[in-house]
C-alpha cells in the first residue's frame, strides 16, 4: 500500500443542493490505484466526475462514502499536502499579484525557506516561459499565460505527487506541447503525475496508464499500450523502398495468407506538423 | 506556525492596498477632518476641539468601521466564489489558520488606518490648542477622580424628593462631602480641582445665579478657606484646590450652602467631584484609540465569522445589523423589559376587563425571549465608548482598558471557535 501514490476505495460523491432535495450522483464507488512514478490519465467527457475526484483527493470536498489515500496517508491528513502539487481546472489566481509574487505567496504557505523559494521561483518562471513577463500583474495575462503560471505554482513545493486538472485546457498547441514536455520531465525526476483531460491526444502520448470515467463510473483502467494495441494487426515502418519492391512485399504477404489492410505513408499528427512549422520559423 | 498567519495576513493587507481600499478610507478620513477643522463653529473657543474629537470618533471612525466590515465580510466569500481559496486550502494549512490569518490581516488594516488618522487628528487638535487662550486648554487634561468617602447634611434638610436633598440657604443646613484619599501619587506634578453639579432653586429674585458659600478644608486640621461663588442653574463649575490644604493625611472636606435664605440647593452624594489634574491628554487619547482599536478587532472577528458560512451580500447585511444592534443594546434590553412589564399588567388588573388574547400574550413572550437572547448574544459595543472620557477630560482608568481587553478577547475567542467549526464543515465546489 505504501508504494501507491493514490488509492481510493469505494469513493462516492453525491452533490446535494441547500435544501437537500435535488441531488447529483457525481462519482460512484471509485476504486483506483496509482503507482508511484507513473503518469496517470483520468479520462472522460465533460461532467464525468474527473474534477470531483481530484477535489475529493485534496479535501476540498468530502466524500459521501469511501476513502482515499495519498502517498500512503489518508487524504484528510494535512501534512501530506506539503508533498502534493495541484493545478485546478481553471487558473484561479489572484489577479492583483504578478508572477513572482504569487509563487512567493504559495511558497510561503508551504513554509519553504526564503533562499530556496527565491531559487525555485526564478527557475519555474523560466521553465514555463514567463521570464519576460514575471513583473506584470496577472490581470494582464492571457489564458495560456495563466495556465503556465498555474502549472508553475503547482510545482513550487517540489511535490512528489502532482494533480493536474485539465492542464492543457486553454493552451495553444505550442503551449500544450511544452506542458507535455514538462510533465515528461517530472516523470524523469521520479514524480507521480495524475492528469485529467477530455483531450485524448494529450493523454495518449504521455500517459503510462489511464482510467476512463463516464457519468461518475469507472469504465476501464489499464496501461495505454495494452489498451490500444491491436494484437492481431502488425505494422512495418520502412524507409527507401521502391514501388516495385512494395509490390513484391505485398505479394509475399498474400502468398503467406496474410491480408493487407492498408499501404501508404504514415501521417504524423497535426500537432507535430504545427509545432515543427512554428519552431522552424523562429 | 506564526509565519503562516503572517503570510496570509500580509497577503490580505496587500490586497487591501492594491485594490486601493486603504487609500479610499484614509483619504475620506482626511477629507472629513480637514473640513471640520475649517468650518465655523458655534460658541466657545474649545468648541472646535470638541467638534474635532467628536467628528473623529463618531464619524471618521464609524465610517472606517463600515469600510472594514465591507472588506472583511466579503473577503472569504469572494475567495470562495473566485475559487482562489483552492490555492490556499490545498496547502498544508489548517482552516483555523486561514481564518486567523484573515482576521489578523484585517486587524492590521484597521490598525494602519486608525494609527494614521488618529495621529493626524491629535496633531491637528494639539496645533489648534496652542492658538487658544490658556483657560481653554482645560480640555486637554486627563483627570483622575478621587472617590467621595462620605456625604452628610449638617443642620436640617428642607425636604427630600426623588433622592435629592434640598437645603435652604442661610446656614439652616449645610451639605458636607468628605474625601479621604486625595493625594495618590506624591511627587508627580499635578493639581487638584473640585467640580460642583448642585441643583439650584430660589424663591427670591432669581436671575439664574445665586451666591454659594463653598469651604474647602483639611479634614483633620480644619485648615482651609471659604469662598463665595456664583452658582448657575444648569451649569457645573470648577474650583481649584490649594494643594497645601491636602497635607499628609490626604483627607479634605468640602461644605456648601446657599448664602441667602431665599435660595435652595439640591444635592446628592455624587454632586461634588474631586479630580487630580494631569497633563496626560496625549496618553489618554492613546488609550481611547486603543479601545477603539479593540472595537475594530471585534468587528473584524464577527465579520470574518459570518463569512465562513454566509455569502458576501448576506454577510454584509448581517454584519452591519450586528454592528448596529450592538450599539443599541441598552435599547434592546429596555425594550424586552418593557414587554415583560406590559405582560405583568396584562395579567393583573386590566386582564379582567380586557379580552385575553392568547395570541398576543404568546407573541409578547416570544418577542421578549428573542430580545433577551439578542441582548445576551450580541456584542456590547457601548463598552468601547471612550470619547466621553476625552470630552470630559477624565483619565481613562486602566481598569476600563483591561476590562475592554478581556471582553474583546473572550468574545473574539468564542467567535473564533464558532468560525473554525463552521469553516471546517465547508466544501468548496
Ligand atoms: N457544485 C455542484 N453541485 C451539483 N452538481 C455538481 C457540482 N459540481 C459538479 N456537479 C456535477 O457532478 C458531475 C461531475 O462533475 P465534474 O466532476 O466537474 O466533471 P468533469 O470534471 O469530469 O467535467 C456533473 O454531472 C456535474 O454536473
Ligand atoms: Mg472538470
Amino acid at each position: 500500500m505504501d508504494n501507491l501514490a493514490v488509492r481510493t476505495e469505494g469513493l462516492t460523491k453525491i452533490y446535494r443542493d441547500f435544501w437537500r432535495r435535488k441531488s447529483t450522483l457525481a462519482l460512484t464507488n471509485l476504486n483506483l490505484s496509482i503507482e508511484r512514478g507513473e503518469i496517470f490519465g483520468l479520462l472522460g467527457p465533460n461532467g464525468s466526475g474527473k474534477t470531483t475526484t481530484v477535489k475529493l483527493l485534496l479535501g476540498l470536498l468530502f466524500p459521501t462514502s469511501g476513502k482515499s489515500w495519498l502517498l500512503g496517508y489518508p487524504s484528510s491528513d494535512l501534512k501530506i499536502k506539503s508533498k502534493i502539487g495541484f493545478l485546478p481546472e481553471e487558473s484561479y489566481l489572484y489577479k492583483f499579484l504578478n508572477a513572482e509574487e504569487i509563487l512567493d505567496f504559495y511558497g510561503k504557505l508551504f513554509g519553504i525557506p526564503r533562499k530556496e523559494r527565491r531559487g525555485r521561483i526564478d527557475k519555474l518562471i523560466y521553465d514555463v516561459g514567463l521570464w519576460p513577463h514575471r513583473k506584470r500583474p496577472l490581470s494582464q495575462y492571457s489564458k495560456g499565460m495563466l495556465r503556465r503560471i498555474g502549472l508553475a505554482q503547482s510545482m513550487i513545493n517540489n511535490p512528489e505527487l502532482i494533480l493536474l486538472d485539465e492542464p492543457t485546457s486553454g493552451l495553444d498547441p505550442i503551449g500544450s506541447y511544452e506542458i507535455k514536455n514538462l510533465i515528461l520531465e517530472f516523470k524523469k525526476q521520479g514524480k507521480t503525475v495524475v492528469l485529467s483531460s477530455h483531450l485524448l491526444a494529450d493523454v495518449q502520448n504521455i500517459c503510462n496508464r489511464i482510467a476512463i470515467l463516464s457519468k461518475g463510473i469507472l469504465q476501464v483502467t489499464g496501461s495505454v499500450q495494452e489498451l490500444l494495441s491491436q494484437k492481431d494487426v502488425i505494422q512495418f515502418l520502412v524507409r527507401n523502398l521502391s514501388l516495385n519492391d512494395i509490390q513484391a512485399v505485398e505479394n509475399l504477404i498474400k502468398n503467406k495468407n496474410g491480408s493487407v489492410l492498408s499501404i501508404g505513408h504514415p501521417s504524423s499528427t497535426l500537432e507535430e506538423l504545427f509545432v515543427k512549422t512554428i519552431q522552424n520559423q523562429s | 506556525m506564526f509565519t503562516i498567519l503572517l503570510t496570509i495576513a500580509s497577503h490580505t493587507f496587500r490586497e487591501a492596498i492594491r485594490k486601493k481600499i486603504l487609500h479610499v478610507l484614509i483619504g475620506l478620513g482626511i477629507l472629513i477632518m480637514a473640513v471640520v477643522s475649517i468650518v465655523p463653529t458655534a460658541d466657545g473657543p474649545d468648541a472646535r476641539i470638541k467638534i474635532m474629537l467628536v467628528v473623529f470618533f463618531q464619524v471618521v471612525v464609524v465610517l472606517c468601521m463600515v469600510g472594514i466590515i465591507l472588506l472583511s465580510a466579503t473577503s472569504l466569500p469572494h475567495e470562495i466564489e473566485d475559487r482562489t481559496i483552492y490555492g490556499i486550502l490545498s496547502k498544508p494549512i489548517s482552516r483555523l489558520k486561514v481564518i486567523a490569518g484573515k482576521i489578523l490581516g484585517f486587524t492590521l488594516v484597521s490598525a494602519f488606518v486608525l494609527v494614521i488618522l488618529s495621529f493626524l487628528n491629535i496633531v491637528a487638535v494639539l496645533r489648534i490648542t496652542t492658538q487658544l487662550p490658556g483657560k481653554c486648554q482645560d480640555i486637554l487634561k486627563a483627570r483622575n477622580e478621587c472617590k467621595v468617602s462620605e456625604f452628610s447634611i449638617q443642620g436640617k434638610a428642607h425636604h427630600i424628593s426623588e433622592g435629592i436633598v434640598w437645603i435652604e440657604g442661610g446656614r439652616t443646613g449645610i451639605a458636607v462631602w468628605n474625601f479621604s484619599d486625595v493625594y495618590k501619587k506624591p511627587g508627580s506634578k499635578f493639581s487638584l480641582e473640585a467640580e460642583f453639579h448642585v441643583k439650584i432653586e430660589s424663591s427670591g429674585d432669581f436671575i439664574n445665579t445665586i451666591p454659594l458659600a463653598v469651604r474647602i478644608e483639611n479634614a483633620v486640621s480644619g485648615q482651609g478657606k471659604t469662598e463665595v461663588l456664583s452658582g448657575k442653574a444648569d451649569e457645573p463649575f470648577n474650583v481649584k484646590i490649594d494643594p497645601d490644604i491636602v497635607q499628609d493625611n490626604s483627607a479634605i472636606t468640602i461644605t456648601v450652602f446657599p448664602v441667602h435664605r431665599t435660595d435652595y440647593i439640591g444635592v446628592t452624594p455624587g454632586d461634588v467631584r474631586v479630580f487630580s489634574v494631569q497633563k496626560g491628554f496625549v496618553s489618554n487619547y492613546t488609550k481611547a484609540v486603543f479601545i477603539t482599536f479593540l472595537k475594530f478587532f471585534l468587528i473584524v472577528v464577527i465579520a470574518v465569522m459570518g463569512s465562513t458560512y454566509l455569502s458576501a451580500p448576506v454577510n454584509i447585511l448581517s454584519s452591519l445589523i450586528v454592528f448596529l444592534c450592538g450599539h443599541v443594546l441598552d435599547f434592546i434590553k429596555d425594550f424586552s423589559f418593557l414587554i415583560q412589564n406590559h405582560d405583568l399588567h396584562g395579567h393583573s388588573s386590566q386582564a379582567v376587563s380586557r379580552e385575553p388574547n392568547i395570541f398576543l400574550i404568546y407573541l409578547d413572550s416570544a418577542m421578549e425571549k428573542v430580545l433577551e437572547w439578542f441582548s445576551v448574544i450580541l456584542p456590547d459595543f457601548k463598552r468601547y465608548d471612550s470619547l466621553q472620557f476625552l470630552l470630559k477630560g477624565i483619565n481613562i482608568p486602566l481598569e476600563t482598558v483591561e476590562i475592554s481587553l478581556g471582553y474583546t478577547a473572550l468574545y473574539a475567542g468564542i467567535c473564533l471557535i464558532i468560525s473554525s467549526i463552521l469553516f471546517k464543515k465547508r466544501e468548496f465546489f
